[in-house]
């Protein structure tokens, strides 16, 4: 009976463990991915669902002030079972200043250097590339 | 027999739900309620703004960063001293302390002073455990990464998510204005590093970054605002920083137009921002601003 009971609750503690897991281990990926020259600031755990058809596309916003004279580096890394790929965009206000996805050639990148001559509040809008269900790490790291 | 052991799995996942959540993975604890502050409900913030706020106080990192970059020099004597830790009895001396402590754990830690780490490390865990968040500390991990200067980044992280997970529960459990003692602290710390600096290497970038303060300290003083009127040690700390804030209040920041550049990298996509804050500011409101800061902080470190 023991084992009868132990197997499945191994069974439902595997994909708990292993959220625990991934969440702390991507992080450490992440901060590791943003290369030499530079040091941590800040991460943002990004989980979003899939885009519903008519929708706003799911999108995570987080504030930051980033200061003049200042080079950042924002990195970005995808959990292994995610879907989605993401992205961010760097705004002022409601201006985009730059995304990492760029549309017009379909292109992504995993990371943006960012050389701030304008202190003050940005947001960064996470998503992820064509409202695709997802789970990635936004790092963001002084650059120097 | 069957029964019993379902509701044992059932059971059994409501427990281990409750502990995969991220927040929720701290052991929730009541607090007496002479811990908490009454805040009148018109002079509450939305929690998304205080979040915004209090995730976005300039980091101490990134000042210690930026007067490492202009080979300022370590000098020991800018930190608080941590031989009266134990004195301390109020819960408004610790949580002000851990601010100032974390902003000087960020510059130890970038300066990579690790033998006099330790020290400052101790003092973060009593006032932690003292407040009751020495749980959100990992103390000996932070301890070790320091000690044996293996990884930076690491150090760095781990500290700034003990700050982080402090200042969340502290929040989540109607203790808001420990809060905000904790991040005055970190920014207070980290203003009297720079304007100490800037007195031996006035270098544009670092008086431009102090008078950019214009900005976080009203920030902060929307932080503190709720609090103000609580008790006699809120409303001085209101006037010091509000007396600080006066400083600031003819320096002007403008802007100048400009698009952005975009160029690719090695496969980085680079921005370089062509628009640009300028701080106007003379060298007398400089120097009020260095003392008065001086003075405020050595103050509160006193438990004036």
């Amino acid at each position: 009976m023991k084992k009868e009971l132990l197997i499945p609750l191994l069974l439902l503690m595997i994909p708990i463990v292993m959220t625990g897991q991934t969440e702390a281990d991507l992080t450490s990926r992440c901060v590791l991915n943003a290369g030499p020259n530079t040091t941590y600031l800040k991460d943002h755990v990004i989980k979003l669902p899939k885009a519903v058809s008519g929708r706003e596309m799911p999108v995570v916003k987080e504030n930051i002030y980033l200061m003049k004279g200042t080079k950042y580096r924002f990195t970005l890394c995808n959990s292994d079972d995610s879907k989605g790929e993401l992205i961010v965009g760097i705004y002022e206000k409601d201006r985009k200043i730059i995304s990492s996805y760029d549309e017009k050639g379909g292109k992504t990148y995993g990371s943006i250097d960012f050389i701030c001559n304008k202190t003050g509040m940005y947001t960064l809008w996470y998503s992820f590339r064509e409202g695709e269900q997802g789970m990635g790490i936004g790092v963001v790291s002084l650059l120097r | 027999m069957m029964g019993k052991n379902i509701l044992v799995i059932i059971g059994m996942m409501v427990f281990l739900a409750a502990c995969q959540n991220r927040r929720g993975g701290d052991v929730q604890f009541t607090f007496e309620e002479a811990d908490t502050f009454p805040v009148a409900e018109a002079e509450k913030l939305s929690a998304e703004a205080i979040d915004d706020i209090v995730r976005n106080i300039s980091s101490p990192v990134e000042i210690a960063a930026l007067l490492q970059s202009m080979n300022v020099p370590f000098t020991i004597d800018y930190l608080a001293s941590t031989g009266d830790v134990d004195r301390l009895s109020t819960n408004f001396e610790k949580a002000l302390k851990l601010g100032i402590y974390g902003a000087d754990l960020g510059y130890l830690n970038i300066y990579e002073r690790t033998g006099n780490s330790v020290e400052v490390l101790q003092a973060i865990k009593k006032l932690a455990d003292g407040i009751r968040v020495g749980q959100f500390f990992d103390f000996e991990t932070i301890r070790r990464l320091s000690v044996s200067r293996s990884n930076l980044d690491s150090l760095l992280f781990l500290s700034v998510q003990s700050y982080n997970q402090i200042d969340e529960h502290l929040r989540d459990n109607q203790r808001g204005h420990l809060s905000a003692l904790m991040i005055t602290g970190v920014w207070l710390e980290g203003q009297y590093l720079a304007t100490q600096v800037v007195q031996n290497y006035p270098d544009e970038i670092l008086k431009n970054r102090i008078g950019e303060q214009k900005i976080i300290i009203n920030d902060l003083m929307m932080l503190l605002a709720p609090y103000c009127d609580g008790n006699r040690e809120f409303r001085l700390l209101c006037e010091k920083m509000e007396s600080l804030r006066d400083k600031y209040r003819d320096i002007r920041i403008t802007y100048t137009l400009g698009e952005p550049e975009t160029l690719e990298v090695d496969g980085r996509l680079t921005v370089i921002q062509n628009e640009e804050s300028n701080v106007e500011m003379t060298d007398e409101q400089l120097h009020e601003i260095i003392e008065l800061t001086k003075t405020i902080r050595n103050e509160l470190i006193a438990g004036r």
